[in-house]
């Protein structure tokens, strides 16, 4: 049988491109699924907000760029106690650049630093201290959930007035005690409602500040040194209306009816590509003679 | 509230604070856009309206002095309908949306009609802050369903929810794919600083034991500040 031989010789050719056609097409079929996927747990974005917590620092221009991804973002004319939204950031390494307000984008910051988001994390990039020893600060604020029917706070101590700082609710427990100027403490659960917090220096100088608290929220208390002086505070909401009632799991949206046949999916494609191409390539053969 | 259409929209009166919460957030983040950073020195027209997102808290733990600092009239103009329709034209999807709840298990209950969506009334709607969540089937058992393309959707494309008259647009930053029993609970549910969108559906491979898919494809978006 000669001319079968041929057929058969011939045959090779094309099924070795096919196998490698449908390899590179399973690899590209991976990586795509990879590229969906990601991380398991993690969210697609992370959170970068900037922050002027330095008391006798003048305005400054803040610059965020992804090394090799264009422009920078810039946020003009930052100044004291002021705290930006977050800004949604693909996960990666960001560079955070310092400039006085009005200094042109070509000449050397005053201050550098850089910042790696993760998905599903949010950070303050914190411009913190006197303006003598100023430096850039990555906080990392912890978004997450508080218990059920509790609020989250953390204070920010950004008053050099007051360099030692409690803060307690009226009547209820501390919220934080001998927070130093320029730290940032943790996320306390406090009951949520409406509290009047009372801020003492370990000068004895104290502040009341009347705070309403959501359950479900996360906040941060900013100190800062008032303007005409003393202290004043500001609550800044971090995150908030997490699911009241957080479903468990995940969500059976299907029924079946694109799964196709009850088999091997890849094999099933492999075969089926695999006779398609011998159906053509006998058909080629007819066709040529 | 006219949007309290279905049995399992339970927490209306949340909602109605968290319109409240949205009218503080969009305030914060209309100053935000204005100065290209967040509230300057006169934070307090912000801080002042945290206030009426006070009642946010869940019944359980409402405090008595609710009873004069939710008054309708602060909280009733930031309220907004109950979220009707769901667009995404890159995957040319326009459908109506049903209300979720939990069955007894908890799990979300998908919605019922296969070319329907759903909003999961048990957390935020979509424009008010933190992550409302629209799951809808990837497939009936005939052949595909409203959110058959989900997955095709990539950063930069927009969803578009009604609320009434209004529409509120999203824009997506990304997609996962987890196993069902590893889903990322606290990345789809837990509290986000702004208004976002999770579309969640099924994908990966169908288990015929079970009769259900293995995996979950979320898509995140977050809203578009207002211009």
């Amino acid at each position: 049988m000669h001319p079968l031989r041929t057929a058969s010789r011939r045959l090779l050719v094309p099924a070795g491109a096919l196998l490698l056609a449908a390899g590179s097409a399973v690899a590209a079929a991976v990586a795509a699924a990879t590229a969906v996927a990601g991380p398991a747990h993690a969210a697609p974005v992370g959170y970068v907000r900037l922050a002027h917590l330095s008391p006798d620092t003048p305005a400054v221009d803040v610059y965020l760029a992804a090394p090799g991804r264009g422009e920078p973002q810039i946020f003009p004319g930052v100044g004291y106690g002021v705290v930006s939204a977050y800004l949604p950031l693909p996960a990666g390494r960001y560079a955070v650049a310092m400039r006085e307000a009005g200094v042109p984008a070509d000449e050397p910051p005053v201050l550098t630093t850089e910042v790696a988001v993760s998905g599903g994390a949010a950070y303050t990039v914190a411009g913190v201290g006197r303006h003598a020893d100023l430096g850039l600060r990555v906080l990392t604020d912890d978004l997450s959930a508080p218990a059920p029917g509790h609020a989250k706070v953390r204070v920010v101590q950004a008053s050099v007035r007051a360099p030692v700082l409690d803060v307690a609710a009226a009547g209820g427990p501390p919220v934080a005690t001998g927070v130093r100027f320029a730290t940032t403490t943790d996320y306390q659960q406090v009951e949520p409602g409406r509290l009047r917090l009372r801020l003492s220096s370990t000068g004895g100088q104290t502040t009341d500040a009347e705070v309403t608290l959501a359950a479900g929220a996360v906040y941060s208390l900013l100190v800062l040194d008032a303007e005409r002086g003393g202290l004043t505070t500001e609550l800044r909401q971090d995150a908030a209306g997490g699911a009241v009632v957080v479903p468990s799991g995940g969500v059976d949206t299907g029924a079946g009816g694109r799964a196709g046949p009850p088999a091997y999916p890849m094999v099933v494609g492999g075969l089926a590509v695999a006779a398609l191409a011998a159906g053509l390539v006998l058909l080629r053969r007819r066709g040529c003679g | 509230m006219t949007g309290r259409a279905g049995p399992a929209i339970r927490r209306h009166r949340n909602r109605r604070a968290a319109g409240a919460a949205l009218v503080a957030v969009a305030a914060a983040l209309g100053v935000a856009a204005g100065t290209g950073a967040g509230p300057a020195a006169p934070a307090t027209p912000a801080a002042a309206e945290v206030g009426p997102a006070a009642p946010a808290t869940p019944l359980a733990i409402r405090r008595p002095d609710c009873a004069t600092h939710c008054s309708p009239a602060t909280a009733g103009p930031a309220r907004a309908a109950a979220p009707t329709r769901v667009r995404v034209p890159r995957i040319a999807v326009d459908a109506r949306l049903e209300t979720l709840g939990v069955d007894a298990a908890g799990a979300l209950v998908p919605p019922a009609d296969f070319a329907a969506a759903g909003w999961y009334a048990g957390g935020p709607a979509p424009g008010d802050p933190g992550p409302a969540v629209i799951a809808g089937h990837l497939d009936s058992r005939d052949g595909p369903a409203v959110f058959a393309r989900l997955a095709e959707l990539r950063p930069g494309d927009r969803v578009l929810v009604s609320r009434g008259d209004r529409v509120v647009p999203f824009r997506v930053n990304g997609t996962l794919r987890a196993a069902k029993r590893r889903f990322p609970t606290a990345a789809v549910y837990g509290p986000t600083p702004g208004p976002e969108l999770r579309l969640v559906t099924c994908g990966g491979d169908f288990d015929r034991r079970t009769g259900h898919y293995r995996d979950n494809v979320v898509v995140f978006a977050v809203a578009e500040p207002a211009v």
